[in-house]
C-alpha cells in the first residue's frame, strides 16, 4: 500500500499533542532546579497551553474537510485513513475539553498524593494523542492502534497509587483491556476476510453486495468489533471492571477514565457505526440498541445502591454510556456529540467537587456531604447543578435536551421499545441523582461539613458551572458542534 | 402585553435567585414578605393580562367569536415567538388565551396567599428562605405551562415545578415522620418524571406525523386520523398528563405527597399543580390529536368514573384528615377527566370551571386542614377527637363550609363544574358512543352521593360531638387574623363562582 497524498493539516492535532507529551517528560526529566510546586506549575502550565492551542486549532479548522494518508483507487473517491470533518471537529472539541479539565483537577491534589508529575501529564498527552486519532480515524487498522494508544497510558495512570487498590484496579483494566483487544482484532481480521478491505468507506460499499453465505461471517465479525469497543465504554454485559478501578485509582485519573477514555471509547463506536460496520439498516445497529437498553438499566439500577460518591458516579456514568448509545445506535451523531458535550463538562464537574471533599473526607460516602448546601453553598449548589443536569431535569437544562436529542433520534428510527426503556430509566436515573442531592440539601444535627476550597478547585468547578449554565441557556450551542 | 406575560414568568424566578443569594439570616427574615410583595406584583399583572384580555375591542372578531372552534384550541394573545434550538425544532413560544389565563390568575392568587401565610405561620424546621424561593420557582413554572404554546416548552416548564416540589415536601414535610414524607417526596417525583417522560415520547411522534411543536400551528392543522401512531402518541401523552392529574389508577403518589407535604405545599399541588395535567389533556390531547383522543376518550371516562368511585370509598375509609382530603381530589379530579372525555361544549366547560372551583376549594380546606394539624401536631382524626365547633368556632364553621363546597351544594363554587360534566355526558360528542357514557354519567351520580357521604361524614366525626368530653385545649386559639385575611379570597371566590358562573363560563364557548 503506498500513501500518495495528505493533508498535513489532519494530523496538526495529534502531532501537537505528541509533541507536548515528549515535551512534558524531557522537562521533567531535567528540571532540577526550583520547588516541586514550582515544576508542577509549569508542567501543568504546558500541558494545558497544549491542549488550548489545539482547542483553538480545532474552532479554526471547524469548517474544514481535510483528509491524510489517503490513496486513489481505481473507482470510487479516495480512500483515507486519517480524516478532519464536521464529525472528527466535534469529537476533538470535547475531548480536548475533557484532557484540559482534567489538567485542570490535577492541579490541585496531585502532588500530595505524591504522584510523579511528568510522567503523568505524559501519560495524559499520550491518551490524548491516541483519543484524537481514534476520532478520525477511517480504517481498522488506525482504529485499534488509537485505541491502544488511548488505553496503554490508562493503566499506568490507574496504576499510579502504588498501594493493593490501585495494583488490583491496573490490573483488572489491563487485563478486560487486552481481551477486548484480542476480541476486536478477531473481528476485524474476519471483517477483512470478507470484504478484503480495512478502509471503513470500502468495508461499507463492499457489505452489502457480498455472498450471501458470508453475510453471517461479516455479522459475527461485526459483533466481535462491538463488543471490544463494548468492554472498553463499560458497556454492560462487558463492565465488570470499571467499578472496582474507578474506586482504586487516583480521582484524577478517575475522571480521566470517565471523561476522556470513555469519550474516545464513544467517539470510535460511533465512527465505526456511521461510517461503515453498521450502515443504516444492519442487524448490528439493532445489537446496539439492545445494548443501550441493558446498559443503562443496570447501570442506573445499581447506582441506586451505592454508598460511595465515587462508586455511584462510576455506576451512573454506565448508565449514561447507555444513553449514549442509545442515539449511536441509530447513527445521530449530532445526538451523540451533544450529549458527549454535556456530560464530559458537568462529570469533569462533579469529579472536581468530590476531589474536594475527598480530600478533606477521605472515607467519600454520600453521607459525608450532608448540609453541604448551608455549610459550603458554592460548591453544594456547583454540585447539586452537575447531578441535576446529569439527570436531566431543569434546571439543568443541559442534560435536558441532550436527552430529548437522543430520544427523538430513537424515535425517527421508529425504535419505540428503546425510548420506552429510556424513559424508565430517566425516571431511576433521577432517583439515583436525588439520594445525593437530598444529602447535601438535608441539614444535619451535629457540626456540618465545611472545607477549605483551592483556588485551581474553584477555577476548575467554576468553568465547569459555567459551561454547564451557557450549554442549558443555548442548547444549540451544543448541536452545533457537528452541522 | 407580551412583556407583561415575560415578565410574570421572570419575576418569580429572578426574585428567588436573589433570595438565594442574599446572605442566611437576613433572607430568612425577608423572605416571607419578599415572596408576598413579589407573588402580589405576579397577581396584580396577571389579573391586568387578564383583564386585557376580555376588554372589548374595537375590531370586527371578539375573542367570543374565535373561541367557536375546534376545543382547546388556542387563541393567542400577548404571544412572544423566538427560535430557540432550532437543530431540534424547539421554539421559545408563549401566548395565553381564555383557557389558560383564568388559571394564572389562580395560581398568582394561591402562590400569593401562600407567601402572605408564611408571614406569620411557619414551619417549625424554619429555613424560609429557601421556601419561598422554591414556592416562586414552583409559580414560574406552572405559569409557564400554562402559557407555553410549544410542546417542548410545556415540557421542559412542567419539569421544573418537579425538583422544588420535592424539596418542599422532602425538607419541610411531616416532622413527626421523616421516613414517611421522604418517600412521599420520592414517589411523587418519580412517578411525575416517568409520566413525563411517556408525555415527551408522544409529543416526539406528534413531531414526527407533522413536523412541528408548535400548538398553533398543530391546532390549525390537527392529526384527524385515530389509529397508528397518533394513537400511540396520543396513549402515551394521555397516560403522561394522567400520571399529573392523578386519574386512577395512577394516583397512587397523591395521598402520600399531599399528607406529607408541608400546608403550603398541599396547597400548592391540589391548588395548581394538579391542574397541569387536566389544562394539558384540554390543551394537548384534544386539538392536536381529535381523532386518536375520541378513540380513547371511552377508556379516559372509564377511568375517570372509576376515579371518582374509588376516591370517594377511599374517603370514607380515611383516619387522617390530611390524606382524606388527598383523596377526595382524586374524585374531583375524576369528574374533570370525565368532562374532558365527553368533548362536548358542556363537559369541557364543566372541567375548565371545576379546575378552577377545585383550585379555590382544595386550597381552603388544605389551608383549613394545615391550620387544625398545626393546633393540634396532629392531623389524625381519632387524636383530633370531635367537638370542634365548641372548641375552634370559626375554624369549624369555615371547614363545614368548604366540605359543603367541595360536595358540589348548588350556589357554592364546586355545584356548576359537576352539573355541566354530568350533563355533558349526557350529551357526549357525536363521534363518542353514547350509551357508554349515559351509564357514566349514572355511575359518577352516585358519586356525588358518597361525596356528599364522606364529607357529611368528616363534618359529623369532626366538628359534631358532646364538647364536654373534649374540652378545648388552653393554646388552641381559634382563627387568627393573618388566617383569616389569608382564607377570605378564597371564601369570597367560592361563593361569587357559586352564585355568578357565567363570570368564567361566559368565556368559553366550544360550539
Amino acid at each position: 500500500m503506498t500513501i500518495t497524498w495528505t493533508d498535513w493539516q489532519a494530523t496538526a492535532v495529534p502531532l501537537l499533542l505528541a509533541l507536548g507529551a515528549i515535551a512534558v517528560l524531557l522537562i521533567d526529566a531535567f528540571w532540577s532546579t526550583g520547588t516541586k510546586q514550582h515544576k508542577h506549575s509549569v508542567i501543568s502550565l504546558i500541558t494545558g497551553g497544549m491542549i488550548l492551542f489545539c482547542l483553538a486549532f480545532v474552532v479554526v479548522q471547524r469548517n474544514g474537510f481535510k483528509p491524510a494518508f489517503c490513496r486513489t483507487v481505481v473507482e470510487g473517491p479516495a480512500e483515507c485513513s486519517l480524516v478532519l470533518e464536521p464529525l472528527t471537529i466535534g469529537l476533538w472539541a470535547v475531548l480536548l475539553i475533557g484532557g484540559l479539565g482534567v489538567v485542570g483537577l490535577s492541579t490541585y491534589r496531585l502532588l500530595s498524593a505524591d504522584i510523579p508529575v511528568g510522567e503523568y501529564h505524559f501519560l495524559l498527552l499520550s491518551a490524548l494523542v491516541g483519543a484524537t486519532v481514534l476520532a478520525g480515524a477511517r480504517d481498522l487498522a488506525t482504529v485499534v492502534i488509537a485505541l491502544e494508544v488511548v488505553s496503554l497510558p490508562s493503566f499506568a495512570m490507574v496504576a499510579l497509587n502504588r498501594d493493593r487498590r490501585g495494583s488490583e484496579a491496573a490490573m483488572k483494566a489491563f487485563l478486560v483491556s487486552v481481551l477486548s483487544t484480542a476480541v476486536m482484532l478477531f473481528g476485524i481480521s474476519y471483517l477483512y476476510g470478507v470484504t478484503g478491505s480495512l478502509y471503513l468507506q470500502t468495508i461499507a460499499t463492499r457489505l452489502p453486495g457480498i455472498d450471501p453465505d458470508l453475510r453471517r461471517v461479516a455479522f459475527a465479525a461485526g459483533l466481535f468489533v462491538i463488543v471490544g469497543f463494548g468492554f472498553k465504554i463499560a458497556a454492560v454485559p462487558f463492565h465488570g471492571w470499571l467499578p472496582d478501578t474507578y474506586a482504586g485509582a487516583p480521582i484524577e485519573v478517575t475522571a480521566f477514565l470517565a471523561v476522556v477514555s470513555k469519550s474516545a471509547g464513544v467517539a470510535g463506536l460511533l465512527v465505526l457505526v456511521t461510517f461503515g460496520v453498521a450502515p443504516s439498516g444492519s442487524e448490528l445497529r439493532l445489537v446496539v440498541a439492545i445494548l443501550a437498553a441493558v446498559t443503562m438499566t443496570v447501570g442506573n439500577i445499581a447506582a441506586l445502591r451505592q454508598q460511595e460518591a465515587v462508586r455511584l458516579l462510576a455506576w451512573s456514568s454506565i448508565g449514561q454510556v447507555g444513553f449514549l448509545l442509545a442515539p449511536l445506535a441509530v447513527g445521530d451523531a449530532q445526538a451523540v456529540v451533544g450529549y458527549l458535550a454535556a456530560y464530559v463538562v458537568v462529570t469533569l464537574g462533579a469529579f472536581g467537587a468530590v476531589a474536594v471533599v475527598q480530600r478533606h473526607r477521605p472515607g467519600g460516602l454520600l453521607s459525608d456531604y450532608r448540609g453541604m448546601i448551608r455549610s459550603e453553598p458554592g460548591l453544594g449548589a456547583a454540585l447539586v447543578f452537575f447531578l441535576v443536569v446529569l439527570a436531566g431535569l431543569p434546571p439543568g437544562l443541559a442534560g435536558l435536551f441532550t436527552k430529548f436529542a437522543a430520544f427523538q433520534a430513537v424515535i425517527d428510527a421508529h425504535l419505540g421499545w428503546l425510548a420506552v426503556v429510556m424513559a424508565v430509566n430517566v425516571m431511576i436515573g433521577l432517583a439515583v441523582y436525588l439520594r445525593w442531592v437530598a444529602e447535601i440539601f438535608r441539614l444535619p444535627a451535629d457540626d456540618p461539613f465545611s472545607v477549605d476550597i483551592e483556588t485551581p478547585a474553584v477555577a476548575v468547578i467554576s468553568a465547569c458551572v459555567g459551561s454547564a449554565v451557557v450549554m442549558s441557556l443555548l442548547p444549540s450551542a451544543l448541536f452545533a458542534l457537528v452541522t | 402585553m407580551s412583556a407583561l406575560l415575560l415578565v410574570l414568568l421572570g419575576l418569580p424566578f429572578l426574585a428567588a435567585v436573589v433570595l438565594w443569594v442574599l446572605p442566611v439570616p437576613k433572607a430568612d427574615r425577608l423572605a416571607a414578605i419578599v415572596g408576598a410583595v413579589v407573588s402580589g406584583l405576579v397577581l396584580v399583572g396577571s389579573a391586568v393580562l387578564w383583564w386585557d384580555l376580555l376588554r372589548p375591542r374595537s375590531g370586527s372578531s371578539t375573542i367570543g367569536e374565535q373561541a367557536r372552534t375546534l376545543p382547546g384550541r388556542i387563541h393567542p394573545y400577548a404571544e412572544t415567538d423566538v427560535s430557540w434550538i432550532p437543530a431540534l425544532g424547539v421554539r421559545f413560544h408563549v401566548a395565553i388565551d381564555t383557557i389558560s389565563m383564568p388559571l394564572i390568575v389562580l395560581t398568582a392568587l394561591l402562590v400569593f396567599l401562600c407567601c402572605l401565610y408564611s408571614l406569620r405561620i411557619t414551619p417549625r424546621i424554619g429555613r424560609m428562605r429557601s421556601l419561598i424561593a422554591l414556592l416562586l420557582v414552583i409559580e414560574t413554572g406552572v405559569i409557564g405551562t400554562f402559557s407555553a404554546v410549544d410542546l417542548v416548552l410545556f415540557f421542559l416548564f412542567f419539569e421544573v415545578v418537579l425538583i422544588p416540589m420535592w424539596l418542599v415536601i422532602d425538607i419541610w414535610g411531616d416532622e413527626h415522620d421523616p421516613a414517611g414524607r421522604r418517600r412521599a417526596a420520592t414517589t411523587f417525583v418519580l412517578m411525575t418524571v416517568l409520566g413525563s417522560a411517556l408525555m415527551l415520547l408522544g409529543f416526539l411522534l406528534v413531531y414526527r406525523v407533522t413536523g412541528t411543536f408548535d400548538l398553533e400551528v398543530l391546532g390549525q392543522d390537527p392529526i384527524r386520523n385515530g389509529h397508528g401512531v397518533a394513537l400511540a402518541a396520543a396513549v402515551l401523552i394521555a397516560i403522561g398528563l394522567a400520571v399529573k392529574m392523578p386519574l386512577w389508577p395512577l394516583h397512587i403518589w397523591l395521598p402520600d405527597a399531599h399528607a406529607k407535604a408541608p400546608t403550603v405545599g398541599s396547597v400548592l399541588l391540589a391548588g395548581v399543580l394538579l391542574k397541569l395535567g387536566s389544562y394539558g389533556l384540554i390543551r394537548i390531547l384534544l386539538p392536536v390529536l381529535p381523532g386518536a383522543t375520541a378513540t380513547i376518550a371511552p377508556y379516559l371516562a372509564g377511568f375517570s368514573t372509576v376515579a371518582i368511585i374509588a376516591g370517594s370509598l377511599a374517603c370514607l375509609a380515611q383516619t387522617d384528615l390530611k390524606r382524606l382530603i388527598a383523596y377526595s381530589s382524586v374524585g374531583h379530579m375524576g369528574f374533570i377527566g370525565l368532562g374532558i372525555a365527553t368533548m362536548s361544549p358542556e363537559g369541557l366547560s364543566g372541567a375548565l370551571f371545576a379546575n378552577i372551583a377545585h383550585g379555590v376549594i382544595t386550597g381552603l380546606l388544605f389551608f383549613l386542614a394545615g391550620a387544625i394539624k398545626d393546633r393540634h401536631d396532629t392531623s389524625d382524626l381519632r387524636t383530633l377527637g370531635r367537638a370542634l365547633y365548641a372548641r375552634l368556632p370559626r375554624l369549624g364553621g369555615l371547614l363545614t363550609f368548604a366540605c359543603l363546597a367541595s360536595l358540589g351544594l348548588p350556589g357554592l363554587a364546586g355545584f356548576w363544574g359537576e352539573m355541566l360534566v354530568l350533563l355533558g355526558a349526557y350529551h357526549p360528542a357525536d363521534s363518542l358512543p353514547r350509551t357508554t357514557f349515559l351509564v357514566m354519567m349514572v355511575i359518577a351520580g352516585l358519586g356525588t352521593v358518597l361525596t356528599a357521604a364522606y364529607f357529611l361524614r368528616l363534618v359529623r366525626t369532626l366538628c359534631q360531638g358532646d364538647p364536654a368530653e373534649y374540652p378545648a385545649a388552653a393554646f388552641a386559639v381559634d382563627l387568627s387574623r393573618i388566617e383569616l385575611i389569608t382564607w377570605a379570597p378564597l371564601i369570597a371566590l367560592t361563593v361569587v363562582l357559586g352564585v355568578w358562573p357565567p363570570l368564567l363560563l361566559n368565556h368559553w364557548n366550544f360550539l
